[in-house]
């Protein structure tokens, strides 16, 4: 079995419900994103969080707008939507389901 | 001393060296290469330009004018394996990689003693050319025929002249990891024969 692998499953599988998290508590430029994502050793490489970030815009959970910033160029800002809202307390709840579970099945 | 190019990195511009530009061009390339829905990719491809020229601008400074290969080298590995980036997934089935295109019959120039119809045809059927060719010569011998379906042969056959047709050819599927695979093994070719002719 490919130990990496498994744990970069397991990565993929939550860090999208990370980003929404995240961006519940405020709107936050991709960077931003990232080092917050980076800190708590969600993702290893950066490039992973752009098709999610894309994809989860294409769905209507994030919406986006330009600001300038004062060092460069200007900053493309990701906002959670109302949809995106529901999604995240869907994930929420089923996210404290499955620890639970997880949890009574490894320390039994 | 070294070549370098100008370029526009979301929307900011950058002093590059050639082989560092290269390099870069190549990965994004096949960044593209893994994504098959064209509006995706787009967006997906102008956030990575647009985060790489942020790692770019860190990296240059009044000391320091070029962004040289090192700098390419080191932001391909923040930034990840291509194949990492899209998670595993291939863009196989997309119009843009084109690899629904079954395997064709061309004329092989890089591998040619006339017109390259047997290089051609031992691509088609993955067998040695040399082979084809001792068939051809025993049944132009034998039967008289031979070089008439030579001649046939090289007149309707077409000749693999792209990229796209070359790897037609070989039965690779088109797309943008492949093509840059393919330039890069010709580039290195070229190269080594020209610093063998120098020796």
């Amino acid at each position: 079995m490919d130990l990496e692998n498994v744990k970069a499953q397991m990565r993929k599988g939550v860090l999208e419900f990370c980003i929404l998290s995240v961006l519940s508590k405020g709107d936050r430029y991709a960077t931003d994103l990232l080092n917050k994502l980076k800190e708590s050793e969600l993702i290893v490489v950066e490039g992973t969080i752009y098709p999610l970030l894309t994809r989860q815009k294409n769905a209507g959970l994030l919406s986006y707008r330009w600001e300038e910033s004062t060092q460069g160029p200007p900053r493309k800002y990701y906002a959670l939507t109302d949809k995106g809202r529901e999604v995240l307390t869907e994930l929420q709840s089923s996210w404290k389901g499955l620890i639970d579970s997880v949890n009574s099945i490894v320390n039994q | 001393m070294k070549k370098t190019l100008t370029i526009n990195l979301g929307n900011q511009v950058f002093h590059i060296d050639e082989d560092a530009f290269n390099r870069l061009r190549e990965y994004l390339d096949r960044i593209e290469g893994h994504f098959a829905d064209k509006n995706e990719r787009s967006d997906i491809i102008s956030d990575i330009e647009m985060r790489i020229a942020e790692l770019f601008g860190q990296r240059i400074n009044q000391q320091k004018q070029v962004i040289i290969i090192q700098d390419v080298e080191e932001i391909t590995r923040i930034m990840g394996d291509p194949v990492e980036i899209s998670g595993g997934e291939q863009a196989e089935t997309s119009d843009y990689a084109g690899s629904s295109k079954p395997k064709r019959l061309y004329r092989d120039p890089d591998n040619r003693v006339l017109g390259g119809v047997c290089g051609g045809i031992g691509q088609y059927f993955k067998i040695d050319p040399l082979i084809i060719r001792i068939i051809f010569l025993v049944i132009f011998f034998g039967f008289g025929i031979g070089l008439l379906i030579y001649i046939i042969l090289w007149i309707i056959v077409p000749e693999a002249r792209t990229t796209a047709q070359k790897l037609e050819m070989r039965g690779d599927p088109v797309n943008a990891s492949n093509i840059g695979n393919f330039v890069k093994d010709e580039f290195e070719n070229v190269k080594r024969n020209f610093q063998w002719k120098k020796k």
